[in-house]
């Protein structure tokens, strides 16, 4: 197979993905809301009339406020950048639903919601239109939370064109009310009455004002009808005035059944209103997103968290997790030092293949959990532990190989150290696979970003995003091939190779030990009982396999053995206990991390340091053991009075996940201080006694 | 004849009290009449401040318009009052369980540890004075004339925001409201719009 049309393949991908989501911008996520820009058109005319949209998706419960949120909230604001000669309207607002809290009554939308407007672009418009909006809004259920968010649309210049999402925008058009053909009036008294046809038969009614406390928002409205005329007895509000226009959204059920939103103006001034939408030059960009909650990638969209995906995966070479896998693949670099430079160079692209395929596999993955709705994380196939319990045998199982138990031969082609070692293509690519599976618990400190905003963007742009990862990370490899120099200078092939492979042996044990103590973590004892079970039962099937090969004849009674020891080690692997419902979580001193606890204490005025982590991750162990269990970091904080709060993520937890998200982070390590009254600030991934107590004592 | 204008004047103060219950508060009228608990066990009624100009202000430390209040905003609004003779009345109405919701002891940490400095904190966990003032949001602000009538009731400024850089820019409408009415003048906007996050009442 020819490897470079498949790398292209994969490029052009990456390149094609902005104009595959023109129509939708980047996706603004929380444990309350994701908020995205939408586009009806796929296309920017010149001259013509643009549709656009901020489109809410609200968890059960959460709302934002109409135009009128009534006795309390505030509706959104929206700050649109747009090319200079624009024009804007204002926000065609949907129907409000009435949220009726105890003796507070306000006027809200949730579910799911379009804000559509609508921006005139000039007709003297050169090429693609860039579109930036940026908005804040208060997003309550018991609780308010204000959010704010920068969202981008680049849409290339040309005749409209329906975009994907043209049918969202015909939706809100139905929950836009439509203006009122009956005669309203209002009286001193506060009663709106209506006439027109129809209006004798209705069956219902319920006025939303437009404006603040022209009437009592959550007064009770009578309803009394009479020939053509029906009659909704208001309560007048504190800005009652029956001189000026009363104006409002009614809802009503008329005869039919059939329920519509209608726009009622009364006689006399309207009241002048602060539109929710102004406009700004398209060249005054809004300044960067807050960090929190995950920002929507900055500038073009996408070459922000490419660079960053792609600097992450370089990394991700220096990481404790993948350097025993580099280790062997520098192994059989040096193996093939006598080799044509043509042959690296194809190796280097197999390797770099295995990389991003792998990386794509785990976007697809991604992609599917998120589809099905799962919060997933970065590293969280590591929550599974049946996964931790067969890496563990896989990394033990390549240990045994390389201590020379065992020998597989060039030309089997087989699962562990075998596809490491073995020379030729496939063996390049599955190296590029295993050093993916095995990086995946090293958040390199870039990636947090790039992960955050590949599982808020939208798909092409988190296949892309992975690509650049499994690039970065190939990189080293495909600098072999084209300084071929470098290769040449690899030391040559000799009897040290068979020591350094023989000690090579000894991390891939000690990651296994590691991940024997992770799975402690997640299963307890059972699980640690049947991982260990499985390691004894691969060690027999090595050892008998090992045998079998040096038998000179009539070794396949050994062979069969090895096979029934290896399945039988699989077996108890695929019984590994899943999580126990309570499981202890190691704690020191410390408490763990609960929402209600944070609350409690941030309520309470005490100052709290939460740490996520988790046990499989290397750099969240490294920080605690260099900075947070320091006498210095643990004396500042009782002398502070600081509350250390630590979460688990060692196994799903929907809370920490939904912690880190709100954070912009996919992954642990996550270290937030919440200062008495304020809000959070996030430390660096990397820590240092000095940057923990610089944060504490601002 | 002095028992019947007695029973009269009964009548009328029982009709007064009930309407001050059920009727939202107006202004230029009688304040509701109220007793409460403080943050240090005392029991505090309106009628104690007679001839006092009283601002009452519900809080929520939780509700982000609170907290952009509370960067100093408040506390400057409280000392500047309180200092030129009026009594400042910070009400707690988040029910148990609710947003807000602090104990006693917590409730004067957090009021040291913010520099604020109300003449009462008042813990009103059954929303019995916050609904008998029709409170909404927090921050709700009422302003009481030394003659006991509500003089202000409304929003803390003009600009509905939680952004603290919009304090500067906003009509102070509540330290207008104070300062007329310790200067005796009335008050120019006396009932405005409150914005806020609701008040957490015990369904």
């Amino acid at each position: 197979m020819s490897l470079i049309p498949y790398l292209c393949c994969v490029l052009a991908l990456t390149s094609a993905a902005p104009a595959l989501y023109a129509a939708r911008s980047e996706a603004q996520i929380s444990p309350r809301a994701s908020v995205a820009l939408l586009s009806a058109s796929d296309v920017a005319a010149p001259g013509q009339t643009l549709d656009l949209g901020l489109h809410f998706r609200f968890q059960p419960g959460w709302h934002i406020y109409w135009m009128n949120p009534g006795d309390a909230g505030q509706p959104p604001r929206i700050e649109v950048f747009a090319p200079a000669g624009s024009a804007l309207g204002d926000v065609n607002w949907p129907a409000p639903e009435r949220h009726v809290d105890g003796p507070i009554t306000t006027f809200v939308h949730q579910g799911e919601v379009l804000l559509p407007f609508t921006v005139t672009l000039p007709p003297a418009l050169a090429g693609a239109a860039a579109l930036s909006v940026k908005a804040n809004w208060l997003v309550c259920k018991d609780i308010c939370i204000p959010e704010e968010g920068v969202f981008r649309l680049a849409l290339p210049a040309g005749s409209p064109q329906d975009s994907a999402e043209a049918p969202l925008f015909e939706a809100a058009r139905a929950a836009v009310p439509t203006r009122s053909e009956w005669r309203a009036t209002v009286d001193a008294q506060g009663v709106l009455t209506l006439e027109g046809a129809g209006t004798g038969t209705l069956q219902a009614a319920d006025f939303f004002p437009a404006d603040w406390g022209r009437v009592e928002h959550g007064a009770a409205q009578t309803l009394s009808t009479t020939g053509d005329t029906a009659r909704i007895a208001l309560t007048p509000g504190p800005d009652f005035d029956p001189e000026k226009a009363l104006e409002g959204v009614l809802r009503v059920r008329g005869a039919d059944g059939i329920e519509r939103a209608l726009w009622v103006t009364t006689p006399g001034a309207s009241t002048v209103r602060t539109p929710a939408l102004s406009l700004a030059a398209a060249d005054a960009l809004p300044p960067a997103a807050p960090a929190s909650p995950v920002a929507a990638p900055a500038d073009e969209g996408l070459l922000w968290p490419l660079l960053f995906a792609f600097a992450g995966g370089l990394l991700l070479n220096l990481m404790p997790c993948v350097f025993p896998v580099l280790a062997i693949k520098a192994l059989s670099f040096a193996k093939m030092g006598g080799d044509h430079a043509a042959a690296v160079r194809l190796q280097s692209l197999a390797y770099c293949a295995g990389v991003v395929a792998s990386f794509l596999l785990l976007a697809a993955l991604l992609l599917a959990l998120r589809a099905a709705g799962t919060q997933a994380g970065w590293g969280f196939q590591f929550q599974s532990p049946v996964f931790v319990a067969a890496m563990a045998t896989l990394l033990f199982g390549i240990g045994l190989n390389l201590s020379g138990v065992f020998d597989i031969g060039a030309r089997l082609a087989s699962a562990g150290e075998s596809l490491a070692s073995r020379g030729g293509l496939a063996g390049s690519f599955f190296t590029g696979v295993l050093a993916v599976v095995v990086a995946t618990p090293c958040t390199a400190p870039f990636m947090g970003g790039a992960i955050a905003a590949a599982l808020g963007a939208p798909a092409p742009v988190t296949v892309g995003i992975f690509v650049a990862l499994g690039l970065g990370m190939a990189l080293p490899y495909l600098l072999f091939a084209f300084f071929p120099a470098v290769a040449a200078h690899m030391p040559r092939p000799g009897a040290w190779m068979e020591r350094l492979k023989q000690a090579l042996a000894f991390p891939m044990y000690g990651a296994a030990a590691w991940l024997v103590w992770v799975l402690s973590q997640q299963s307890g004892a059972d699980g640690v009982l049947h991982v260990l079970a499985a390691l004894l039962l691969v060690a027999l099937a090595a050892w008998l396999f090992g045998v079998a090969q040096r038998a000179s004849a009539g070794n396949w009674s050994w062979r069969g053995a090895a096979a029934l020891a290896l399945l039988a080690g699989l077996l108890a692997l695929g019984r590994t206990p899943e999580p126990a419902a309570t499981m202890p979580v190691a704690q020191t001193a410390e408490g763990a991390y609960s929402v209600q606890r944070l609350a409690d204490l941030r309520a309470a005025g005490t100052p709290v340091f939460v740490n996520m982590t988790a046990a499989w991750c290397v750099t969240c162990l490294m920080n605690e053991k260099v900075a947070l269990s320091t006498d210095a970091v643990q004396g500042a904080f009782a002398a502070r009075g600081i509350v250390y709060l630590k979460g688990d993520w060692t196994r799903a937890d929907p809370d920490i996940t939904r912690f880190l998200q709100s954070h912009g982070r996919d992954g642990v390590p996550l270290y937030v201080y919440y200062a008495p009254g304020r809000e959070g600030v996030v430390l660096p991934q990397i820590l240092t006694p000095q940057i923990v107590l610089d944060h504490i004592a601002s | 004849m002095n028992t019947q204008a007695a029973l009269r004047t009964g009548l009328l103060a029982s009709l007064l009290f009930a309407a001050a219950v059920h009727a939202a508060p107006r202004i230029g009228e009688p304040a509701p009449a109220f007793t409460a608990v403080d943050s240090n066990g005392r029991t505090v009624k309106l009628s104690d401040f007679a001839g006092r100009t009283v601002v009452m202000e519900w809080t929520n430390h939780g509700c982000p318009y609170v907290q952009k209040w509370y960067g100093g905003g408040m506390q400057a609004l409280q000392k500047d009052a309180t200092g030129k003779g009026a009594v400042w009345l910070t009400v707690l109405s988040s029910a148990p369980g609710t947003q807000g919701h602090v104990d006693g002891p917590t409730a004067n940490r957090m009021m040291k540890e913010q520099g604020a400095a109300p003449t009462h904190y008042l813990l009103d966990y059954e929303g019995k004075v916050g609904r008998a003032y029709a409170a909404q949001v927090t921050p709700h602000m009422y302003v009481i004339a030394p003659d006991g009538r509500l003089a202000y009731m409304g929003g803390i400024d003009s600009i509905a925001s939680t952004e603290v850089n919009d304090i500067a820019k906003a009509e102070p409408l509540t330290r207008l409201a104070i300062d007329a009415v310790l200067a005796g003048k009335p008050v120019a906007k006396a009932q405005t719009r409150p914005y806020g996050c609701s008040v957490k009442y015990a369904n």
